[in-house]
């Protein structure tokens, strides 16, 4: 293929050519002859004007790479193929050369664009010898989560002059995940009140088989002697018993708002970004206490992982989470309305969204608490991503402040347990905060 | 005069006002906002256009990287342009004499157009070694286009020149190698000058851990080995190709003796036109080459040799 500098040396010697013709002039036509020439020269044993000459484009053709690029292979590995966010791969490209005659090639691995080089290049230049191989290590830092690609590997061969490069795409791919990264949270505040009938760690405030204390009551008969509160049966002067607080499983019901608008304010920093790190630290904890988690991702369809326990769910759920796209802008209330009939009555559900340019919020979350259901909305603010970002000014930050302000005071009336989450707030304090602590 | 200051307090926004009790919409709330709340600058992001001039090459003429200092391979580049670019300007003044150059034919004053063509050809070589000294490739651009104005004749058919020194004028041999060498010369400046550009910014990646070079010297020196070997050949093959003149009557000569005669007396082969028709005849032959896809075939023949 040509170069740009080749088009225009070519162009010059044409024009030049041609000017000397018309002009009758030997100095013109002699310069270009000499560009012609040189030109002729490294394309013919440059080896790569094949295609231009051919007449083809270069990914219809197949022959010429038989003879320059065919002979060239691309295998790479990757230390692994699921890790979390901030976490690092790193990535082994073996180049093998299997002609008889070496080689000078520009290699470039292409990587996706929100991964940062960390250690090595994914771009070489190198001379690789006749039947020699050689081990290209580069280690790459995944700041954000999704499902990714590396590939294919670009393989250019040119002049020395870079005049004529010929250049082939050596379709290797490798897929990975990389799952949002978690925080590790001590409590919730996240209780059911509708027990399970298995046995479970958490406390559903009802007396029952527990370890936590609930209530003082009288002693009956058939009451183990060992739960007799004795200092409360010195006080009272009537035998006294503890009561404890019933553990047993929940079902908890995590719902992530992933529409367009989630997507508000920097690459790194906006709704959807806090919406899954959180959905994924909770759906840890509440599995790791034995909580069946249910997780709905919302944007243009209504993605739903049902409810389960154990680490597969946990994999299953960050898979999710990890292909969570900010697209469509499906109303909460079509959520709502799908999910009510399938979801048990009392269950705590957790609501992960920014809140915004969506009108049916308060109806949707109304009809939760209708219901009776116990309702956490972990609210992460676009406006403040966006603000620090410097993308709006700070009076149309205070309108809109002052909007979303009225807004999470009407769904706070409406009992809805709720935290303005700020961008530095960790996700147990925003936690904390929206139960009241 | 008293010029309100603006306030903290934002309340009075909302008297008299219903206040949504949905989400804020961020379309409608950019709508509302009153004077003053223009959007800030850096909120606006960056789109790059290329000029005219940088579509017409295809990408920016200023690399947006900054070249580290050179390193000896790019400074040994720059000190042989600073070479190449003394005897270009020689043999650009030698060959192009104000005779029959633009400024001649416009203005009709022979010393006018001896001041243009010196200034053109002072102009390229300043702006060529500001290029190669600043690695600034707007500088290199428009020394080459200097260059290529100043060898702009509208004259003769015959080379002639400004300043014989040597006594070539009277020799038509020498001044087609004179010719022959000031082509390679222009193209090998074109080519270095490229070549500063192009190492420095690929010594910059290398040492920005961008790009990583195996085997560096096996590289520099293939091209070191081409900044020796095509102009060599390009001089040989070029001569071959304006030597038609005289081979021409060689080949016809086998046939007739009597043509051969004629073809060596001829006007026009012995003129621009003969040039053309050796050209043709090597171009056509090159044309059937790589329509056959020799190419191809040689990188197979290198290969299985290598075998």
């Amino acid at each position: 293929m040509w170069s740009r500098k080749s088009a225009m040396l070519g162009s010059l010697a044409v024009a030049m050519y041609l000017l000397g013709l018309t002009l009758r002039n030997s100095q013109l036509v002699t310069i270009a002859v000499v560009i012609f020439v040189f030109l002729t020269w490294a394309a013919l044993f440059g080896g790569h004007a094949d295609v231009a000459a051919s007449g083809r484009r270069a990914d219809e053709w197949s022959g010429e790479e038989g003879a320059a690029l065919g002979s060239v292979v691309a295998m790479r590995k990757l230390s692994s193929a699921r890790m979390f966010e901030d976490g690092e791969l790193s990535v082994t490209l073996r180049m093998q050369n299997t002609s008889s005659l070496p080689k000078i090639l520009e290699v470039r691995d292409r990587v996706p664009e929100v991964m940062r080089i960390k250690e090595g290049a994914n771009y070489i230049l190198m001379e690789l010898g006749p039947r020699r191989e050689t081990f290209i290590e580069y280690t790459v830092e995944c700041p954000l989560r999704g499902f990714y690609s590396l590939g294919p590997v670009t393989v250019r061969i040119q002049d020395p002059f870079g005049l004529f490069h010929k250049e082939k795409e050596l379709h290797v791919y490798n897929d990975f995940l990389v799952f949002p990264k978690m925080e590790d949270l001590k409590e919730t505040f996240v209780k059911s009140r509708v027990p399970k009938i298995f046995t479970g760690a958490v406390n559903i405030r009802q007396p029952g088989p527990g370890s936590e204390f609930y209530s003082l009551r009288e002693y009956f008969e058939g009451d183990s002697f060992r739960s007799i509160n004795w200092s409360a049966y010195a006080r009272s002067g009537k035998l006294m018993v503890n009561e404890r607080e019933r553990d047993a499983v929940s079902d908890i019901i995590i719902i992530v708002d992933s529409r367009s608008v989630a997507e508000t304010g920097p690459v790194s920093r906006n709704s959807l970004v806090y919406s899954t790190r959180a959905a994924a630290s909770l759906a840890k904890y509440f599995l790791g206490r034995r909580d069946s988690v249910g997780v709905i991702v919302y944007g243009d369809e209504v993605v739903s992982v049902d409810r389960d326990t154990g680490k597969k769910q946990l994999y299953v759920i960050l898979t999710k989470l990890a292909g969570a796209v900010a697209r469509g802008n499906i109303p909460l209330q079509v959520v709502v309305n799908r999910i009510l009939p399938h979801i048990n009555k009392g269950s705590p559900i957790i609501f992960l969204s920014n809140l915004e340019d969506d009108p049916t919020i308060v109806n949707a979350l109304r009809d939760f608490r209708a219901r009776d259901f116990d309702v956490t909305v972990l609210t992460p603010s676009s406006l403040e991503f966006e603000f620090d970002a410097k993308r709006i000014d700070r009076t149309g930050y205070e309108v809109m402040k002052t909007e979303r302000d009225v807004l999470i005071g009407e769904l706070r009336g409406l009992g809805v347990n709720i935290m303005d989450w700020e961008p530095d707030m960790l996700l147990s304090t925003a936690l904390a905060g929206a139960r009241g602590f | 005069m008293v010029v309100s200051k603006p306030s903290s307090d934002t309340s009075h926004l909302y008297d008299g006002k219903t206040v949504r009790s949905s989400a804020p919409s961020r379309k409608k709330a950019a709508g509302q906002l009153g004077i003053g709340s223009e959007i800030p600058s850096d909120a606006i992001p960056n789109v790059e256009i290329p000029s005219f001039i940088e579509s017409l090459l295809g990408g920016p003429l200023v690399p947006k990287m900054k070249f580290l200092p050179p390193d000896k391979m790019v400074q040994n580049l720059q000190v042989a342009v600073y070479g190449v670019l003394v005897g270009l300007a020689l043999l650009t003044y030698m060959i192009s004499p104000p005779e029959g150059t633009m400024w001649y034919i416009l203005f009709g004053s022979l010393a006018f157009a001896n001041i243009m063509q010196l200034s053109i050809i002072a102009g390229a070589t300043v702006t060529g070694f500001m290029g190669t000294y600043k690695r600034d490739a707007r500088f290199s651009l428009l020394s080459n286009t200097l260059f290529i104005l100043a060898i702009l004749r509208f004259a003769s058919s015959k080379t002639s020149l400004s300043n014989d020194l040597f006594g070539f004028q009277d020799n038509p041999f020498m001044l087609a190698i004179l010719v022959v060498v000031y082509s390679v010369l222009l193209i090998m400046y074109f080519e270095l000058s490229n070549g500063v550009i192009r190492y420095s910014m690929l010594d910059t990646s290398i040492r920005t851990n961008e790009v990583y070079v195996m085997n560096p010297k096996k590289i520099v020196g293939k091209y070191h080995r081409s900044l020796v070997i095509n102009p060599i050949i390009a001089t040989l093959l070029a001569w071959f190709v304006l030597s038609a003149n005289t081979i021409l009557p060689f080949i016809v000569g086998i046939f007739s003796n009597d043509t051969k005669v004629r073809l060596q007396e001829s006007v026009e082969l012995t003129s621009v036109y003969g040039v053309a028709l050796g050209t043709l005849f090597v171009f056509i032959v090159v044309g059937i080459l790589f329509g056959l896809n020799l190419p191809t075939h040689l990188q197979r023949f290198r290969e299985s040799r290598a075998e």
